[in-house]
């Protein structure tokens, strides 16, 4: 019987081994451990053993049993994982079908630019307020010391309503609303759409500007150069150098021009900044006496500045649009490049 | 305004190169906005005298000219040109030469004849547009020599930009002061040396002025026996040099002392005033003047003239008259030299829309004590370019002789405006080269009194000469530092956080932002068939727009929208997906709106995700979760009668009674109007009462700790049935115990009736109490299915 235990392993794991399918291990295991299987049979035959050969035999027999069952075990697991890599490379997919992107929005472009200026603002505490785009004339231009006949008016070609009224030719209006209804301190910054007739490609008639605003007991031009230089590096990088050029504005004396470092050349000089290395960004000053009376401050015992900026003017800076009334186009080629 | 380097140069000595002095100027906040180098383009341009000229063998219209420019040969040049003639001095091109024009001089056979360079016109240098002949040159030149030296063409030409307070700087002599500010150089004024005859100027001529307030200053001289002709080359080139074209000796002279002084001259031809005198007035009711430019213009009395004894001659400080005008026949000259009000200037000038250099100068201010000078050079130029002799006197009506403005200021000021630490005496210094008189008031109190100059009539304040101070002292030295004051608590703005997050979501479901001009066409209400009574038609209207599209302001978002479909569709983009935020003028107030369009196909466009066309319950959709990002619940829709909206799909969006905003698909006529081929689809809400009840407030809902049972349910209904009635009666029924239905399937077709539909839901069954037996569950939901039944007729769907 011994014997014919070791043929039975060595037989069953010699068949093993030719097993290719699920089916013939199933087979095979019905040919050995089945009801009527060659290992069941000879089991069956235990009973005639004497009782000194049951032990033994019986300790044998359940070797093979066991060993042969993690035999089959093995081939099962070997089988499978087998038929798992044939199903998984029967399931490869063609990598380069196009992959599904989940439906997204694009802020429009002067938007991005404006909501970039807005954080490095108001991360130097400065709050974002906003006023009416339709004005008064005592708003857009008395309060900021711009009387009719003031030859500065000319630079300001502005949109009148046929009520009287007029579209704010820059969001200046606001510093005056803001401090009538304020005291100092008051640091900010005020994003909104302004006007102007003036349509070719460098300009629209109507575009986004940022106003900023710092009124307290005691703020220098000093101030207004670190706020300055401190919001262009974080525009446009921190290699990025600003100089200020005297300039005229009614409503702040002194007044100046801010340029940065050309974004093209980065200084050396070429077409985009007319040879310069810089590139005219915006406009500043201290708040002018006169502002400040207009609201019932008093310049002696408050100083401040303002600026104002040109958002289309920023954005283009970086995308380099060569007609800007294309912002307002809201071509879906156009906005989807942002 | 244009200067050039050289002109520059006889008012003031500095050794600047050009690029540095347009630096210098630009700092000093006169920006140069361009260079442009003369004479540089003429390289290879030399002065050649034309010895001989025969016939072209092969062609009439050409000659050959044997050309001398100082070589031992000379050069075979064919020429065209009507006035080539022998012995005649011109400008040569030789070979290699590059022209302005582009053109490359080779050399080259013309029909047979070799032709060595050419000879050229003053349109072919560039220097002006006349191209009827050859260049003549002076004969006194010697032959062979640079055309640039020869005619001292090497020069820089500077565009300046004079901001409007800074009129004094419209003048070389303006412009050299600033020179004198950045380098203590002195001013060099030209030499004015007038010879005088006997005739006493008083005796042959006359000035009134009716008008003190609008002419504080009137000044004339008298010089007889000129003679009308053309300007010596020196003088024609400085003015083209800056822009301005030669006319004769006269007009020439007055021009060349507007750029030197800045102040604007006018000559009369004084035999052709009415009693040969002049009145400063203003007009009468009714008046008419023929300008210079031939232009009849009507005159109203709030504007000033100069007038004869009879009619006006010249718009004061604007133009002259064309009676009066100086011609080849002109004899005796009365020159005006004069301050004119700036208003007044300006309000007539921006009257008659006649803009020139005189009224640019006096409109902004120009130097009442320029004005003796002025005229005193230019009649010393007078005599010396175009004959006659001067009268004796000068007629200057002064009316308006102000005292020296003098200004207080105190250093310490300075610093505490600029945050600088200038001493006084570099205050004292700065202010003394730009001509300002500084006196010690008080010496313990370290007060300076400033003594304004006239040419400076923009400084009236203290903070005026800080920033003159600063100027000179260079923005670019005054320090850096970041702000030290408190920085206020800001307020919080429920608006804005409406708006960002309605933006987001819109964003990250897949809409691209929209900015459209607040300008809209008048007929845009027709186009979406707004009815006639509709408060939107109450648009303000612009008085001056600059078309019919851009003539009123938008009251709703919804057309820019459509115009943007149409754009896009027109470009054959259709998948448009787009939304704007942005306000409205409406009533007086500015409310601010949210709309949003789909239409044409949406999704990816892919395998996998093929295109479809958007529908009613996309845009619903849209607006609902924009509505939750906003933390609002308990909305109801109701059905409008919005003509904009097909009438059958569109919903008002309520919140209580009040409309917050529309939604649905747009009318067939609206999209024949926009000429769009597909649904469309459309929203806008109204922003402001968003805010209203927006609710940001979240607050903890414990995770459910007991299972949930799922059971589908499909019903059978009328088909006019909302979908939201039986869902009602599955809550109410279920109370506590539903925790949500999803209705996942509609269907009306074969399998139902007709006029009946099929709804499927899922019912989530939850307690927050116990784990829900089955018992439980069937009898909640057999109580549901009767319920709906009964109140409904609803039939259970097999």
């Amino acid at each position: 019987m011994k014997t014919e235990l070791e043929a039975i392993q060595v037989a069953a794991q010699e068949a093993l081994k030719d097993v290719k399918t699920a089916e013939g291990l199933e087979s095979l295991r019905i040919e050995y451990f089945g009801r009527r299987g060659k290992l069941t049979d000879v089991m069956k035959g235990m009973g005639q053993l004497s009782k000194e050969e049951r032990p033994v035999i019986g300790k044998l027999a359940n070797e093979v049993r066991a060993s042969l069952t993690d035999a089959f075990e093995a081939t099962k697991n070997a089988l499978e994982s087998e038929h798992q890599e044939e199903q998984l490379i029967a399931e490869s997919v063609d990598i380069t079908l196009p992959g599904r992107k989940p439906a997204y929005g694009k802020a429009h472009p002067v938007m991005q630019t404006l909501e970039r200026i807005e954080s490095i603002f108001t991360q130097m505490g400065f709050q974002v307020v906003t006023g009416p785009e339709v004005e008064t004339e005592h708003y857009n231009f008395d309060a900021l010391n711009t009387p009719p006949d003031h030859p500065a008016r000319d630079l300001h070609d502005t949109f009148y309503l046929t009520d009287g009224h007029l579209l704010r030719t820059h969001t200046s209006p606001v510093q005056i609303r803001t401090m009538e209804n304020q005291k100092p301190p008051v640091r900010i910054i005020v994003p909104g759409k302004a006007y102007r007739v003036d349509y070719d490609v460098s300009h629209t008639p109507m575009f986004h500007q940022v106003e900023g605003l710092l009124v307290d007991k005691h703020v220098t031009f000093s101030e207004l150069k670190g706020v300055l230089v401190s919001f262009a590096r974080q525009m446009f990088g921190d290699q990025t150098l600003m100089r200020f050029r005297p300039h005229f504005f009614p409503f702040t004396e002194p007044s100046a021009e801010a340029d940065i470092t050309c974004t093209v050349c980065r200084g050396e000089g070429c077409r985009s900044c007319g040879h310069t290395g810089w590139i005219e960004i915006l406009g500043a000053g201290a708040v002018d006496p006169e502002v400040f009376r207009a609201v019932n401050y008093n310049p002696e015992e408050v100083t401040g500045f303002a600026f104002g900026m040109g958002v289309e003017r920023i954005a283009n800076l970086q995308f380099r649009i060569p007609d800007i009334r294309t912002f307002y186009e809201n071509d879906l080629r156009f906005l989807r490049q942002f | 305004m244009n200067v050039t380097l050289n002109w520059l140069k006889t008012y003031i000595d500095f050794e600047f190169s050009a690029k540095e002095l347009a630096d210098r100027l630009t700092m000093l906040g006169i920006e140069v906005e361009s260079i442009k180098e003369l004479g540089t383009s003429l390289e290879g341009v030399v002065v050649g005298k034309v010895d001989s000229i025969r016939p072209h063998p092969n062609a009439d219209k050409l000659v050959l000219c044997q050309v001398d420019i100082g070589d031992e040969d000379t050069l075979q040049i064919v020429c065209g040109a009507p006035n080539a003639r022998e012995g005649m001095f011109a400008p040569v091109a030789t070979i290699g030469t590059d022209l302005p024009n582009g053109i490359s001089i080779k050399r080259a056979k013309l029909r047979g004849e070799e032709s060595h360079g050419m000879l050229c016109s003053e349109k072919e240098l560039g220097i002006s547009e006349d191209a009827a002949g050859l260049m003549e040159l002076s004969s006194d030149i010697p032959i062979g020599i640079g055309f640039t030296d020869a005619l001292g063409l090497d020069d820089t030409i500077f565009e300046l930009e004079i901001t409007p307070n800074r009129p004094d700087c419209l003048s070389l002599i303006g412009v050299a002061r600033e020179v004198r500010a950045e380098t203590g150089n002195d001013i060099k004024l030209p030499e004015v040396n007038i010879q005088e005859d006997d005739s006493d100027i008083c005796e042959i001529t006359s000035v009134t002025i009716d008008a003190p307030d609008l002419c504080p200053r009137y000044a004339a001289r008298v010089i007889r026996g000129v003679k009308i002709g053309e300007s010596p080359d020196w003088l024609k080139q400085r003015l083209e040099s800056v822009g301005i074209g030669a006319i004769n000796n006269i007009v020439d002279i007055t021009n060349f002392v507007l750029m030197e002084y800045g102040q604007p001259l006018h000559a009369f031809d004084y035999n052709k005033l009415g009693e040969n005198r002049i009145v400063v007035r203003q007009a009468a009711e009714g008046e008419q003047i023929t300008t210079l430019d031939e232009e009849e213009r009507k005159l109203t009395p709030d504007m000033l003239v100069i007038a004869d004894a009879e009619r006006p001659v010249a718009l004061a400080g604007i133009m002259g008259g064309n009676d009066s005008e100086i011609t080849d026949t002109t004899c005796d000259v009365l020159l005006e030299s004069a301050y004119f009000d700036p208003s007044s200037v300006r309000a007539t000038a921006k009257a008659l829309g006649l803009n020139t250099e005189a009224s640019y100068r006096f409109e902004r201010g120009t130097d009442p004590e320029n004005v003796v000078p002025a005229i005193d050079r230019a009649t010393q130029l007078i005599v010396e370019l175009a004959g006659g002799t001067v009268c004796k006197g000068i007629i200057d009506v002064y009316p308006g002789k102000c005292e020296l403005l003098q200004l207080q200021l105190r250093p310490e000021r300075v610093n505490f405006i600029l945050g600088t630490e200038l001493d006084a005496d570099e205050i004292r210094q700065i202010l003394s080269r730009l001509g300002f008189g500084v006196d010690t008031l008080q010496q313990q109190d370290n007060i300076y009194q400033v003594t304004v100059p006239t040419f400076r009539r923009d400084i009236t304040r203290e903070i005026d000469l800080i920033e003159e101070i600063a100027r000179v002292h260079g923005y670019d030295n005054i320090p850096t530092s970041l702000p030290k004051g408190d920085i206020p608590i800001p307020t919080t703005n429920v608006l804005d956080e409406v708006r960002r997050r309605i933006k987001h979501y819109l964003l990250g479901s897949g809409m691209m932002e929209a900015i459209n001009y607040s300008f809209c066409h008048p007929n845009c209400f027709d186009k979406i068939r707004l009815t006639v009574d509709n408060p939107l038609r109450d648009a303000l209207k612009l008085q001056n727009p600059l078309s019919p599209e851009m003539s009123i302001l938008r009251t709703t978002l919804l057309p820019s929208l459509l115009e943007n479909a149409q754009h896009n569709h027109n470009h054959q983009i259709d998948t448009i997906a787009l939304f704007e935020i942005s306000t409205v003028f409406l009533n007086g107030n500015e409310p601010a709106r949210i709309a949003g369009i789909l239409a044409g196909e949406i999704g990816g466009g892919v395998y996998g995700n093929p295109y479809h066309p958007p529908d009613f319950f996309d845009i619903k959709g849209l607006v609902e979760g924009a509505l939750e990002t906003c933390g609002i619940a308990d909305w109801k829709y109701a059905k409008t009668d919005e003509p904009t909206f097909h009438p059958g799909r569109n919903a008002e969006v309520l919140l209580g009674d009040q409309r917050i905003g529309i939604l649905g698909e747009a009318h067939p006529e609206v999209l024949e109007n926009y000429e769009l081929p597909y649904k469309v689809y459309l929203f806008e809400l109204d922003l402001e009462k968003l805010a209203y009840v927006a609710d940001f407030s979240k607050r903890f809902e414990p995770i459910p700790v007991y299972p949930s049972v799922l059971r589908d349910l499909a019903i059978v209904v009328d088909q006019d049935m909302p979908s939201d009635m039986p869902m009602g009666i599955i809550y109410s029924t279920g109370g506590d115990l539903v925790e949500s239905v999803r209705l996942f399937d509609v269907y009306v077709g074969d399998q139902v009736q007709e006029g009946k539909k099929s709804l499927a839901y899922t019912i989530t069954y939850h307690s927050t109490t116990e784990t829900l037996t089955d018992k439980e569950v069937n009898d909640l939901h057999e109580n549901v299915i009767k319920q709906l039944n009964q109140e409904l007729g609803a039939e259970l769907r097999m």
